[in-house]
């Protein structure tokens, strides 16, 4: 069983996707934070902001129905909480679009510009994970000071999470294909606590065998990345066109939308 | 409980990152101390044996149609010890954030606080301090229970607090509270009882890895999970009803101004000059002539408002549509270049 690698985006080739890692984190930090602190109730500048990372989705080729498809997935938590503003904020407004003046209430405006934000930030993080390798995302981030047994864990991590979905699949099907019926509350907490502690067992069964390997083969602790990082020319472009983006909007366009 | 960028305020969010990354740097550096280079295979798969997991779901008692999932959190705090959980847990966390995109890139400092530095400790030291001296089947249960109750609750605590001095809540705290904190008592029990399971089943088969935390054989009867469900429920229940009491509800703030009623009383009004200047602060420097609930407050006519309204409503629209036009264009431009390219290839 073959699993459809969830980044399999980062490994195309690019201009954006050959910048360096650092700055593509940092620059994503920054605009997620720039868009977090904009006011709650203007929905239009956000549509202004979202043109940063659509024009990196685009540039990256990551096609744009990946990245809502994604969106869609995750946002469940978020959706039941905007959904409850228009619950408790009922102050009337009036909302003026183009020709258009219609009358809704202060929490439907909260509600959608929660919804705007989360859209616009997850576009961001999802152009900065799609373009990135997650290894030279590793090594910029030990770069930046991240502790270097958290990123040599990060990185088995990411490197075993799809085996160990594979054979969860392998034991799950297995039961389906075994299991007819609801045998019970009993039961079905018996099966499930056998799965995953045999699950767990070949886990600490296969690390051994890993661990063995890796000594044979001089591991001794050091987290070694093929990457070089560097800070090209092209980076300092990206990073000034960016910076340029969000100050353009936040003295320029900002005053006139709100 | 992975909390979104727009839960947060950026002032907390830094804060808690900061914070989580001091704890993170400080766990670390203690872990240093005691682990050699080859336990890192095994906690890098023990975290991604946390991802495979939670796709194995199991019927959960009276309720039927849902199911539960292990996090895991606490099991592994158990075997691996506090520090060593902590860390597997955080970069599962990092992880479901940069991977999977669950949980926002600034709202990783609270998710690693919620999920894994707390649950992590309060778990371990609960489970701890239940089965400290001979073995009791009895204590086991209850500590295992305990631990995953209390840690979960523990996290999902923090939810609504961060989220409260954020100062972005429109729902009431208390209710956001006391949602967090039903749903997570049920998380919690189910992940207890699974906990407890899985314990029992590697001390059958692989009773080596658990030797340090479980000396004997635990029996899980029906009676007792049914005995405990209540008793946590008449406990949680009765903590939740006082808080309930206790606090202001935020419904009655927001109602201190009803533009639609005229007449309407505040409930709660304050008159004290530093809270007069903070409103005519926010006044003067949050206009939202988009949505002109300010607009009768700063004492304009109606025919200047509506025109205000107007040129807003153009303002706003040009805004939406430049953006739009502003991104068909560099798709166009890109798209082009791209088929020349091809093209020439």
């Amino acid at each position: 069983m073959h699993h459809a690698y969830i980044d399999k985006f980062a490994y195309q080739d690019s201009p954006i996707h050959r910048l360096d890692g650092r700055v593509k984190f940092i620059v994503a930090l920054t605009f997620t934070a720039v868009v977090v602190s904009l006011p709650r109730t203007s929905l239009s500048i956000l549509t202004c902001y979202a043109v940063g990372p659509f024009t990196i989705l685009v540039l990256g080729r990551i096609p744009l129905r990946f990245a809502f498809k994604h969106i869609l997935l995750v946002c469940p938590f978020i959706l039941v909480l905007a959904l409850t503003c228009p619950l408790y904020d009922r102050t009337p407004v009036n909302v003026a679009f183009g020709l258009f003046l219609w009358q809704t209430s202060l929490g439907w405006m909260r509600c959608f510009t929660i919804l705007g934000k989360f859209i616009v930030t997850m576009l961001a993080l999802i152009a900065l994970v799609s373009t990135t390798r997650f290894s030279n995302l590793l090594t910029g981030l030990h770069k930046l000071g991240v502790p270097k047994l958290l990123i040599i864990q990060l990185g088995f991590l990411y490197r075993y999470i799809f085996i160990l979905i594979d054979s969860a699949h392998h034991i799950l099907r297995a039961r389906d294909g075994r299991k007819l019926t609801n045998l019970g509350f009993t039961a079905e907490l018996k099966i499930a606590a056998a799965m995953l502690g045999s699950l767990l067992i070949r886990s600490i069964d296969s690390a051994e065998r890993i661990n063995i390997a890796m000594q044979a083969r001089g591991f001794e602790g050091k987290w070694r990345s093929i990457s070089k990082l560097k800070f090209r020319r092209c980076d300092l472009l990206f990073t000034l066109s960016a910076a340029s983006f969000l100050f353009g909007l936040h003295f320029f366009i900002k005053p006139i939308l709100l | 409980m992975h909390m979104a960028n727009e839960l947060l305020s950026v002032p907390i969010a830094t804060g808690t990152l900061a914070i989580a990354a001091a704890g993170l740097a400080f766990i670390c550096k203690k872990a240093r101390q005691f682990i050699a280079s080859d336990k890192f295979p095994l906690m890098g798969i023990l975290g991604a044996f946390v991802f495979a997991a939670q796709m194995v779901n199991f019927q959960l008692p009276a309720m039927p149609g849902t199911s539960g999932h292990m996090v895991g959190a606490v099991l592994l705090a158990i075997i691996l010890g506090p520090h060593l959980g902590a860390i597997v847990i955080s970069s599962v966390v990092i992880i479901q954030c940069l991977i999977f995109q669950d949980g926002g890139l600034l709202a990783l400092g609270c998710n690693i606080i919620n999920m894994a530095i707390i649950p992590s400790y309060i778990g371990y030291f609960l489970y701890k301090s239940f089965t400290i001296g001979p073995f009791s089947s009895l204590r086991t249960y209850i500590g295992a229970m305990m631990a995953c109750v209390i840690a979960i609750e523990a996290g999902a605590i923090l939810v609504p607090i961060e989220a409260a001095l954020s100062g972005v809540l429109v729902v009431p705290f208390s209710t956001f509270l006391i949602t967090m904190l039903g749903v997570h008592f049920l998380v919690g029990f189910a992940e207890g009882l699974i906990t407890l399971a899985v314990l029992g089943y590697l001390q059958q088969v692989r009773p080596d890895i658990v030797v340090d935390s479980l000396q004997g054989k635990v029996r899980l009867s029906r009676n007792a999970v049914f005995i405990t469900l209540a008793v946590f429920t008449v406990v949680i229940g009765a903590g939740l009803s006082l808080v309930a009491s206790g606090m202001p509800d935020g419904l009655e703030w927001s109602y201190a101004e009803r533009p639609d009623q005229p007449d309407f009383k505040p409930i709660v009004s304050n008159v004290e000059p530093t809270v007069s200047a903070v409103d005519d602060f926010q006044t003067r420097y949050t206009p939202m002539p988009d949505y002109s609930i300010r607009t009768s407050k700063l004492g304009e006519t109606n025919e200047k408002e509506q025109e205000i309204k107007t040129s807003a409503g153009w303002t706003s629209f040009a805004g939406v549509a430049g953006s739009g036009l502003t991104m068909l264009f560099i798709w166009m431009i890109v798209s082009f270049l791209r088929k020349k390219k091809s093209l020439e290839a």
